[in-house]
C-alpha cells in the first residue's frame, strides 16, 4: 500500500459522499460524451442516448466494481450491513429485544462465574514479574499435615542456596481488633516490597532495617484499604501511631491501591515479622518454631526445575530441609503467579458450576434459535425477493452474519452490565444473611473485570448468536426463488423436527435444575427441622485463641453478670473431632464373653474432653450412672462417659457402667496437631451413659460417643457459657470485656448461629439453583408458549377445516396440547434420567460423598414435585394457544384467501 | 449491424494499454477507450464498464494520478495522467509484452 493508495482510501472512508459524487459525474461525463459522438454522426438524441447507454453497459455495475478498486468496500458494505440489521430491529423490536434479553441473561450468569474463576486462575498478583514468584514448601508426608518452614529454615535456605534473587518469608491472616473492629494484618519480612517490586504510594515501604528485633521504633505499613477504613484516607498519616495488640506502631507508610499482596484481598496492614512475638503475644518466645511461609524470585534465566534440584540439594543436605520425624523432606516449589494455579482439580470443581449456569444459556439460546426459525418464514420472501434481484448468496449470509454479530455485542454489553449486578446482589446478600458475628469477620467484594472477562464475553455472544441466530437463517437463503416470490412458503420438515428438538432441550435443562433445587430444599428443611439434640437457644461459646489469657478470659467469661454456668470443651467450635477407636478392655472384667471380644472389636469413635456442667449446659441428660466431678476434671481423671449407642455396640448386653473402655488414638485417618490435648491414659472406667446427640452434620461437628474429663484450665478448651437474656446482646458485651483482656482472641458465637449457619450452605445452593431452575421454567414456558402460538397460527385454515369437518373444540384443544405434551415428555423423562445419572457419578467423587450424607440426591419426591411443576407449567403455557385454537371460526378462515 | 463479436481484449492488457495512450497526454475515460479503439483500427473495443474500475485500480496503485478539469464539452471531466512510477510500470509492461508477442510470433511461424 503506498501513500497516495492510503490518501485515496482515507478519502473514500472518512468523505464517502464526495467520492460516489465524484464517480457518478465521472460515469454520467462518459456517457454523455458517447451520446455526443453519436449526435455528431447523426443520430438523434434519443438513439444516441440509448446506444451510448447499451454500449455503457450495467452503470450501477461499473460503480460498485471501482467501489471494490476503492478497497473500502469492506468498511462500505460492513456500515450498510450493520445499517440495514438496525432497521430491520426497528421494525421488529420486540424480537431483537427478546434475543439480546435472553441471551444477556443467561451469559450474564455465565460471564459472572467466569469472572470469579478469573479473579482465582487467570488474574495475575499485581507484583513485578509474577512469573519467577514461588513458594518453597515441604511436600506433606501422607496422612499428616505438611511441616511448615520456621525462621530458622528460612535464614538457612537464604544463606545456603543461590537460586532465588530475593525470597522473603510472611505470616498472613493475622486478625486483631483495632478499636473495635476485626483487623487482618500480615507479618513480612522487609524485604518483602522489594521483592515484590512495588514501592509505596504514602511515606516508604518496609527495609531490611525493620528485620532487626527490638531495634527501637516499631513500624507497620497500611493497606490503601486499611488507610480508608482505620484512618478514612487521612493524607497527613504517615508518622502517627497505631495500637496493635497493646503495642504503639509508627505508621510509616501506606502502599498504592492496586496492591494487594498475593492474596485475594489485601490485609490491612503489614508490619515486620520479626515482630510476631508483640503482634501475637501467643508465639512470644518461640518465635523461632512458628510456621512461616517462604515465597522468592528465581533468579533471571532459571528455571522451576533446575531450582527445584538446588533445592532439593540443600534438603538432602539436612539443614532446613529436615522434616518433622527427621527425615530429610523432599520440597516442591508452588507458583505464585496467580491466586490459584490452574489445574485440572480447580478444572473439575468449577466444571460443574458452569455447567449449571450454562444450561440457562443453553436454553435462552434455544428459545432464540425457534424464535428464529419461525422468523425464517417469514423472512424468506424477504430474502427471495433479494436473490432475485441479484444478491448473491454470499451477499445476504454477509448480512445475516453482521446482524447475528449487532445482537452478540449488544447481548455482550447487556451481560456484562447484568454479570455485575449479580456478583453484587450475591456478595450483599451473603454479607447481610451471614450471622453478624461472622459477618464482621469476613471481607467479601464482588471480583473485578479485567480485559479477560469482555473477550470472554465478548467471544461467548458470538459465538451464541452465530450458532443460534445464524444456522436458521442459512436455511433461509437456500429456498425455491419463485415460490417465495409467490409468497408460499416451502414446507420443509426439518424446521418443526428442529423447533421439536429444541424444546425437548429445554425441558430436559430445566428439570436437571428443579430437581437439584427441590433436592437442595428438601434437604435444607430436614437439617432445620432437624434437632442437634443440644439446647442452642441461650448458650454462647466462646474460643480462647491464646493460652497465655486463658485464666484471665475463664474468669471474666465466669464474672459476667449474664452467665450463669461454664463448661469446657475440646474440640472446639470450628476444630475438627478426633477419632479413637474404643474396646471394651480385657484386664479389669472377669467375663470371658468379654475378654474374647476385646482383641477384635474396635468401635470407631469420636471423642471429646467436655467439664462436668456440659451435660447440663447443653441439655444432655444421664441415663444411667453420673456426670463427671469437679475432682475428675481438674485432675484429668481416667474416667470416662459413653452415649448410649456407644455403650450398646461395645457391650452389647451388659451395663456399660462400671466397665472398662479401651480408646486407642487413630493415628491414620486424622490429621493431627502437636500441641493438642492428649488422652491420659489407654484405659478408662466408665461413669455414665448419657443420651445420643446427633450434632451438626453439615458443619462437620457431630457429637461424641466417648466423652473424658477436662477442666476449664486446660490448654485448648473453648468454653460455652449459659447465658440469661437475649444472647446476642450478651455476645457483645462477652466481645468486649474480653477483647480488652486478648485483642486477638477468637470468635464468639452463639449456638443459636451454629444452628443456623448448620443449614446455611444447604440455603446458599437451594437459592442459588431455585433462582436459577425459576429462569429455566420461565424462559422454557415462555419457548413452548411462542411456538405453539406460532404453529397455530400457521395451522389456522387447517384447524379452521377441522371444525367445520365436525371437530369439537374438546378435540381441537386436545389436538394442540398432545402435540406439545408429548414433546415436554420426552424432555421431562431426558431430565430425571440426566439428573440420577449425574448423582449416580457425582457420588463417586469422595467430596460428593459428603455431602450426599446430609442431601438426599436420590430424593424421590422431589424429582416428582419438580417434575409435576414443570408439566403444569407447560400446560398453562400450553393452553393459551389452544385455547384460541379452540375459538377458531372455521367460516373466517375459510374465506381467508 | 451483423458485425463480427468484438474479441474482447486479452486478460491482463487493459492496463498497459491504459498506461499506454496516456504516455503523452493526459485523458478522461471515455478518451482512452476512444484513442485505444482509433488506433487499433475499431479491433480493440475497451468494455466501458471495466474501464473505469481499471483507472480506479491503477489510480490507486499509484500508476496514474486523477485530477478535474474542462473538457472539450464545457464540462468537468476526471482527467488521468501517468506518474512518475506509472511510466517505469508502462517501461517494465510493455517489456514484457513485447517479448510476449514475440515468443507467440515464433510459435506461430514456426511450430
Amino acid at each position: 500500500m503506498n501513500f497516495r493508495d492510503l490518501r485515496l482510501r482515507v478519502r473514500a472512508v472518512f468523505a464517502p459522499r464526495r467520492v460516489e459524487r465524484e464517480l457518478d459525474d465521472e460515469l454520467a461525463f462518459h456517457i454523455e460524451r458517447e451520446t455526443r459522438k453519436h449526435v455528431a454522426a447523426g443520430l438523434n438524441l434519443t438513439d444516441a442516448r440509448a446506444r451510448a447507454r447499451a454500449r455503457f453497459g450495467s452503470a450501477a455495475l461499473a460503480a460498485d466494481q471501482c467501489r471494490d478498486a476503492r478497497g473500502t468496500a469492506f468498511v462500505d458494505t460492513a456500515v450498510r450491513d450493520v445499517l440495514y440489521a438496525l432497521r430491520t430491529f426497528r421494525r421488529t423490536p420486540l424480537v431483537a429485544l427478546t434475543i439480546v434479553g435472553t441471551i444477556a441473561v443467561g451469559l450474564g450468569l455465565v460471564a459472572a462465574v467466569f469472572t470469579i474463576f478469573n479473579t482465582l486462575v487467570f488474574s495475575v498478583n499485581p507484583v513485578r514479574d509474577p512469573d519467577a514468584l514461588f513458594a518453597v514448601e515441604r511436600v506433606a508426608a501422607p496422612n499428616s499435615e505438611r511441616v511448615r518452614f520456621t525462621w530458622p529454615d528460612y535464614e538457612a535456605l537464604r544463606r545456603e542456596t543461590d537460586v532465588f534473587s530475593g525470597a522473603f518469608a510472611r505470616l498472613v491472616d493475622i486478625d486483631s481488633r483495632i478499636e473495635g473492629r476485626v483487623m487482618g494484618g500480615e507479618l513480612v519480612t522487609g524485604n518483602y516490597f522489594d521483592v515484590l517490586g512495588v514501592n509505596a504510594a504514602l511515606g516508604r515501604s518496609l527495609t531490611p532495617a525493620d528485620d532487626v528485633r527490638h531495634a527501637g521504633r516499631q513500624v507497620l505499613v497500611l493497606s490503601h484499604r486499611g488507610w480508608s477504613r482505620l484512618f478514612a484516607s487521612d493524607p497527613d498519616i504517615v508518622g502517627r501511631e497505631m495500637t496493635v495488640s497493646g503495642f504503639r506502631y509508627v505508621i510509616v507508610g501506606v502502599m498504592p491501591e492496586r496492591f494487594r499482596g498475593l492474596g485475594l484481598a489485601p490485609p490491612d496492614y503489614w508490619a515486620p515479622l520479626s515482630l510476631m512475638g508483640q503482634v501475637r503475644p501467643i508465639h512470644a518466645g518461640r518465635e523461632d518454631t512458628i510456621g512461616i511461609e517462604i515465597i522468592g524470585r528465581l533468579k533471571p534465566g532459571l528455571s522451576r526445575t533446575t531450582a527445584l534440584a538446588g533445592l532439593a540439594v540443600w534438603a538432602s543436605r539436612g539443614a532446613g530441609g529436615l522434616s518433622a520425624d527427621g527425615r530429610p523432606g523432599s520440597i516442591t516449589l508452588e507458583p505464585r503467579r496467580t491466586f490459584v494455579t490452574l489445574s485440572a482439580e480447580v478444572v473439575l470443581v468449577f466444571l460443574p458450576i458452569f455447567f449449571v449456569f450454562g444450561l440457562i444459556l443453553l436454553i435462552g439460546c434455544a428459545n432464540v434459535a425457534n424464535l428464529l426459525l419461525a422468523r425464517a418464514l417469514s423472512r424468506q420472501r424477504e430474502i427471495g425477493i433479494r436473490l432475485s434481484v441479484g444478491a448473491s448468496r454470499h451477499r445476504i449470509i454477509r448480512q445475516l452474519l453482521t446482524e447475528s454479530l449487532v445482537l452478540a455485542l449488544a447481548s455482550a454489553v447487556c451481560a456484562f452490565a447484568i454479570a455485575r449486578l449479580v456478583l453484587q446482589v450475591t456478595v450483599s446478600v451473603v454479607l447481610r444473611t451471614l450471622p453478624p458475628e461472622l459477618a464482621e469477620n469476613v471481607s467479601i467484594t464482588a471480583p473485578g473485570t479485567d480485559w479477560r472477562v469482555a473477550v470472554f464475553l465478548v467471544i461467548a455472544a458470538i459465538a451464541s448468536t452465530v450458532l443460534f441466530g445464524l444456522v436458521p437463517a442459512l436455511q433461509g437463503t437456500r429456498l425455491d426463488l419463485i415460490r417465495t416470490m409467490r409468497g408460499e412458503v416451502t414446507s420443509d420438515s426439518r424446521p418443526r423436527r428442529a423447533r421439536n428438538a429444541l424444546i425437548v432441550v429445554q425441558v430436559t435443562a430445566s428439570a436437571l435444575l428443579l430437581i437439584c433445587a427441590s433436592i437442595f430444599l428438601r434437604g435444607a428443611l430436614r437439617a432445620s427441622t432437624a434437632d442437634p439434640g443440644w439446647r442452642l437457644a441461650d448458650n454462647v461459646i466462646v474460643e480462647i485463641n491464646n493460652e497465655p489469657f486463658r485464666q484471665a478470659m475463664v474468669a471474666a467469661t465466669t464474672a459476667d453478670p449474664a452467665v450463669t454456668m461454664v463448661a469446657a470443651m475440646w474440640p472446639g467450635v470450628l476444630g475438627q473431632p478426633r477419632a479413637v477407636f474404643a474396646s471394651a478392655s480385657a484386664k479389669a472384667t472377669a467375663d470371658k464373653q468379654a475378654a474374647g471380644r476385646a482383641d477384635g472389636a474396635r468401635s470407631p469413635e469420636v471423642y471429646r474432653f467436655v467439664s462436668p456442667e456440659y451435660f447440663s449446659l447443653l441439655d444432655i441428660r444421664v441415663l444411667r450412672g453420673r456426670a463427671f466431678t469437679q475432682s475428675e476434671a481438674s485432675s484429668n481423671a481416667a474416667v470416662a462417659m459413653v452415649s448410649e449407642s456407644t455403650a450398646r455396640t461395645i457391650w452389647p448386653n451388659q451395663e456399660a457402667v462400671g466397665q472398662v473402655l479401651r480408646l486407642e488414638a487413630d493415628q491414620h485417618s486424622e490429621t493431627r496437631r502437636q500441641d493438642e490435648p492428649t488422652l491420659p491414659s489407654s484405659t478408662f472406667t466408665v461413669v455414665g451413659v448419657v443420651r445420643d446427640v446427633a450434632g451438626f452434620r453439615m458443619a462437620g461437628y457431630p457429637e461424641a460417643g466417648v466423652y473424658v474429663p477436662a477442666s476449664p484450665a486446660r490448654a485448648e478448651t473453648d468454653l460455652i457459657a449459659r447465658v440469661h437474656g437475649d444472647p446476642e446482646i450478651v455476645r457483645r458485651t462477652l466481645v468486649e470485656r474480653l477483647t480488652s483482656i486478648d485483642p486477638n482472641m477468637g470468635l464468639v458465637l452463639t449456638m443459636r448461629t451454629l444452628g443456623r449457619m448448620e443449614t446455611y450452605l444447604l440455603q446458599v445452593g437451594f437459592w442459588v439453583t431455585v433462582v436459577l431452575g425459576g429462569l429455566a421454567l420461565i424462559l422454557t414456558v415462555s419457548g413452548v408458549f411462542g411456538v405453539l402460538s406460532y404453529l397455530v397460527e400457521r395451522r389456522t385454515k387447517e384447524i379452521g377445516v377441522r371444525i367445520a369437518l365436525g371437530a369439537t373444540s374438546a378435540n381441537v384443544t386436545a389436538l394442540v396440547l398432545g402435540q406439545s405434551l408429548r414433546v415436554v415428555g420426552i424432555g421431562l423423562i431426558a431430565g430425571a434420567a440426566l439428573a440420577w445419572i449425574l448423582a449416580t457419578v457425582l457420588m463417586t467423587t469422595s467430596a460428593a460423598a459428603q455431602i450426599g450424607g446430609i442431601v438426599n440426591v436420590f430424593d424421590l419426591p422431589a424429582y416428582a414435585a419438580s417434575l409435576l411443576c414443570i408439566v403444569i407449567a407447560c400446560i398453562l403455557a400450553a393452553s393459551l394457544p389452544a385455547a384460541r385454537a379452540a375459538r377458531i371460526d372455521p367460516i373466517a378462515t375459510l374465506r381467508q384467501d | 449491424m451483423a458485425r463480427q463479436p468484438v474479441p474482447d481484449i486479452l486478460a491482463g492488457t487493459l492496463d498497459l494499454l491504459i498506461l499506454r495512450t496516456l504516455h503523452h497526454e493526459r485523458r478522461h475515460g471515455w478518451a482512452i477507450s476512444e484513442r485505444i479503439q482509433q488506433i487499433s483500427l475499431d479491433v480493440l473495443q475497451v468494455n466501458q464498464g471495466s474501464l473505469y474500475p481499471a483507472l480506479h485500480r491503477l489510480e490507486h496503485q499509484g500508476w496514474i494520478d486523477a485530477e478535474w478539469g474542462i473538457s472539450e464539452l464545457g464540462r468537468r471531466a476526471k482527467y488521468y495522467r501517468l506518474t512518475a512510477a506509472g511510466r517505469r510500470q508502462l517501461a517494465v509492461e510493455a517489456g514484457e509484452w513485447e517479448r510476449m508477442a514475440a515468443a507467440i510470433a515464433r510459435v506461430m511461424k514456426m511450430a
